[in-house]
């Protein structure tokens, strides 16, 4: 009952929008409030850069850009909530690896379609994540000595995670499909608690944000092995990149902005080429760099491209390690 | 002596005008957003975080934690008076302080409530600053095989916390337990339950599930029975407490501190888990126990008690450790990384003033707290004169916001309205919600932890008692499940309980 009018009325307001959206559209755009979905809980990484972005948004074009936060089953709550707005430009939204990339092959069904997909504007930054060890469950000094660890002691050894399919968890299946390892996964509801519990030696070792991470291993509780960017990461200028030791190894965790399939190409170019001007200016590369991340900006192609290929990468790590479907 | 310098240090970066001009506004609006019930200090401080850009670090953090410590307070005091937590953490205190309210007493439940929170705030804040490098440690001993021992621990001793049947409790805890396997499973991603709903799954939310349960359900009770409701609201007396109050509380909130002192220092359960344990134990140990649930003083001191303490101590692994226990202080380490600061192990001697001015911060914001709460009072309870037509529909719309603000999701308003309905039904047949819920939190947190601990041990089950932490919590458990099954406590028990 309730959902049968909330459609009525959806279809209602829809109809009404494209009327008056068609009629300027592009030049005088955007003339009223803009909403960016954020479908992550504020105070992450996601929401972080999200509002960074609107922040600016909203002072270049001199309209309200507002931050609404959607979480809920993996980012995918959120994104149902942009494919389903109006496809004018007045509702974007954030997106990461997970939700962009990650989830089209690990849950068997989306509240939206999969083959529509979204309009990339451009990939705002990319954070590497760092391969940690506990020194005293596991004395190694490189991934060599850590590989020939796992490979002689088959099984024995576990990895944390923020999660199944999350990043963190993929760069460690990453690991053992491309070394051979045999490695035990344990789970956590987000990193903070799995990293506690490789500090403490329940758990021997895992991949995790930088800046978190950089600061146990400053203090001397975790080891730092590598990074998992193909540069080396500045937050840790010391620390050698995977790829040197396992070539093609690249998993880092990304955000980018899009808007809704459908929305008018000349609004998609407005937005994406301010989006890349705003990541270019000094100041806010600073910021993005501080929270342990490389700031991006490209354009809705070279997005577009990027996320073809991390969807693939993904999917074949996931079929590799026969991560279970969601 | 060291500690002296660094507590000077402190009150010097916690007393400049600037800060303390930022935690009053932090303590003020923490009051507000508690009492306010759903919308909860983890919004609110993700709401203010862009705000906090531009303030000198020490400013951002001690507002940060105002809102925090503040909500804690304001969380009981919309319990008390009509039966709706503001707080997840203040859940327990509606059960006895809303029966206080209703004879007569929300002025004392209120009081009771404010200088117990004081009380337990400084204990802990004191403890933070002589004892917070060591109690890190003990936090960092409990990984998943400890925490399995410690929920079985929490499980059995909540059965003390139902009163009237036994089998009816169990019932409770283990509706609890279904409910709280709905959502994905943490190990393996499979969906449980969800009937391909994508909002169901992250699971029920807590905060929508109790509000329903208590306060929606409330207002139906309320409905039914107009006489018995006006009776209750007129009658307003007694604002402080006697000198019997004061002797009956004593007791409860110096167990109520210690409890939440250490729960808190554990992440993931915090301030909620060591209210409910508070008002458990109080239960087991109080001489007036017949009294519990019928608006017993001691069921209010207590679990407020705990979990100001405990929200006080849940600061401990973030600012020695660097890792966030709880939500909030998540999004303080998302602050302070946004300052420039990288919470972690050397934030002590790297930003001493940072520190230990949040540290001394904390002592003068319960200070505030309770100057700011025991002149309001007065003013609350001018509330419950509101003619019941028009707090009605007040209180349903405030919980449809504070409902929807949780997650932006109207699903989440729905869900509460139906547990209003689930509320009143168990209202009806007898049953004690406060099981439900327990065992709601514990639930998911016992099979999670059991799981992980099967998994590090690569399916070796002695490693729960090899660990000595974990043995001697399991031991306590089998203890507690003996005296709660032997005939004579048991015959006592239904004694006290049933009328």
């Amino acid at each position: 009952m309730h959902l049968k009018r909330f459609i009525t009325l959806a279809a209602m307001a829809a109809s009404i929008c494209a009327v008056t959206a068609t009629a300027g559209r592009g030049q005088d755009y955007p003339s009223k409030t803009v909403t960016v979905i954020v479908p992550f809980a504020a105070g992450g990484n996601t929401d972080a850069f999200g509002r960074l972005v609107a922040e600016q948004l909203d002072k270049r074009l001199g309209q309200r850009f507002i931050v609404e936060n959607k979480p809920g089953a993996g980012g995918n709550i959120g994104l149902g909530e942009l494919a389903r707005a109006e496809p004018d430009g007045y509702t974007i939204g954030m997106g990461t690896v997970s939700s962009n990339a990650i989830n089209q092959t690990l849950f068997k069904t989306l509240p939206y379609d999969k083959a529509k997909g979204f309009a990339p504007l451009s990939l705002i930054a990319r954070m590497p994540n760092v391969l940690v060890v506990n020194p005293e469950k596991l004395p190694v000094n490189s991934v060599q000595e850590l590989i020939e660890l796992l490979k002689k002691e088959p099984g024995k050894h576990t990895y944390a995670s923020s999660g199944v399919g999350t990043s963190i968890h993929l760069a460690g299946e990453l690991l053992a499909t491309k070394t051979g390892v045999k490695i035990t996964h344990v789970p956590y509801k987000g990193s903070s608690q799995a990293i506690m519990d490789v500090v403490a030696g329940h758990v021997d070792f895992m991949f995790d944000n930088i800046p978190t991470a950089a600061q146990q291993v400053k203090a001397g509780k975790l080891r730092a092995l590598a990074v998992t960017s193909l540069d080396k990461a500045s937050l840790l200028p010391d620390v050698p990149t995977m790829d040197s030791v396992i070539p093609g190894f690249e998993a880092t965790s990304w955000h980018g902005i899009f808007a809704p399939a459908g929305t008018p190409p000349e609004i998609v170019e407005k937005l994406s080429k301010e989006v890349q001007a705003i990541l270019h200016e000094p100041a806010m590369k600073e910021k993005i760099e501080s929270m342990g991340a490389t700031p991006v900006g490209n354009t809705s192609e070279e997005f577009a491209t990027f996320i073809k290929g991390e969807t693939e990468k993904w999917a074949e790590v996931i079929k590799a390690a026969n991560v279970p479907l969601q | 002596m060291d500690i002296f310098s660094d507590l000077w240090l402190g009150a010097a970066t916690a007393f400049h005008p600037v800060n303390l001009a930022y935690g009053f506004i932090g303590c003020l609006l923490g009051t507000a957003i508690g009492v306010l019930p759903g919308l909860g200090p983890t919004a609110t401080i993700a709401m203010l975080l862009p705000i906090t850009f531009g303030l000198q670090p020490e400013s951002a953090l001690i507002m940060l934690a105002g809102i925090f410590y503040g909500a804690q307070y304001g969380g009981s005091t919309t319990a008390v008076l009509i039966n709706l937590p503001g707080e997840s953490s203040s859940v327990v205190t509606a059960i006895d302080g809303y029966q206080m309210a209703r004879r007569g007493r929300a002025g004392a439940a209120l009081a009771t409530a404010a200088l117990g929170s004081f009380f337990a705030g400084t204990v802990a804040t004191v403890l933070l600053a002589v004892a917070a490098p060591p109690l890190a440690a003990v936090a960092l001993k409990f990984g998943p095989a400890e925490y399995f021992s410690l929920m079985v621990l929490g499980l059995v001793a909540s059965v003390a916390l139902a009163s009237g049947s036994l089998l009816k409790a169990f019932a409770m805890i283990v509706f609890g337990l279904l409910l709280g396997a709905i959502g994905t499973d943490v190990e393996s991603g499979t969906p449980r339950y969800v009937f391909d709903i994508p909002q169901l799954y992250d699971g029920l939310n807590f905060v929508a599930v109790s509000m329903g349960i208590f306060g929606l359900c409330e207002i139906l009770r309320n409905l039914e029975n107009e006489h018995e409701r006006s009776v209750g609201v007129r009658k307003v007396t007694g604002l402080m407490l006697t000198r019997d109050d004061f002797r009956r509380i004593r007791g409860p909130v110096l167990r109520g501190t210690a409890l939440g002192s250490l729960l808190g220092v554990l992440p993931g359960g915090g301030a909620m888990l060591s209210s409910f344990a508070a008002y458990a134990l109080e239960k087991r140990v109080s001489p007036n126990r017949a009294e519990f649930g019928k608006g017993a003083i001691e069921g209010v001191a207590a679990p407020e008690a705990a979990n100001n303490a405990g929200a006080q101590t849940s600061f401990i692994p973030m600012l020695t450790l660097g890792i966030p226990g709880n939500p909030v202080m998540a999004l303080m380490v998302g602050a302070m990384i946004i300052q420039g600061i990288t919470p972690g192990p050397n934030v002590i001697s790297e930003e001493p003033a940072l520190f230990w001015g949040m540290i001394v911060s904390m002592w003068s914001g319960n200070l505030m707290l309770v100057i700011l709460n025991l002149p309001l009072i007065g003013l609350w309870l001018r509330m419950l004169t509101i003619p019941y037509h028009l707090l009605f529909p007040a209180i349903i719309g405030f919980c449809c916001i504070g409902a929807y603000s949780i997650n932006n999701s109207v699903f989440d308003v729905f869900i509460m309205a139906g547990f209003s309905v689930v509320g009143f039904a168990l209202f009806k047949l007898r049953f004690e919600p406060a099981p439900l819920l327990l065992g709601f939190i514990l639930g998911p947190m016992l099979e999670e932890n059991l799981r992980r601990a099967m998994l590090i041990s690569q399916g070796d089950p002695t490693i729960f008692v090899r660990s000595p932490l974990s043995l001697s919590l399991l031991a306590v458990a089998v203890l507690v499940l003996g005296l709660v099954l032997a005939p004579s406590i048991n015959r006592k028990r239904d004694e006290a309980f049933t009328e």
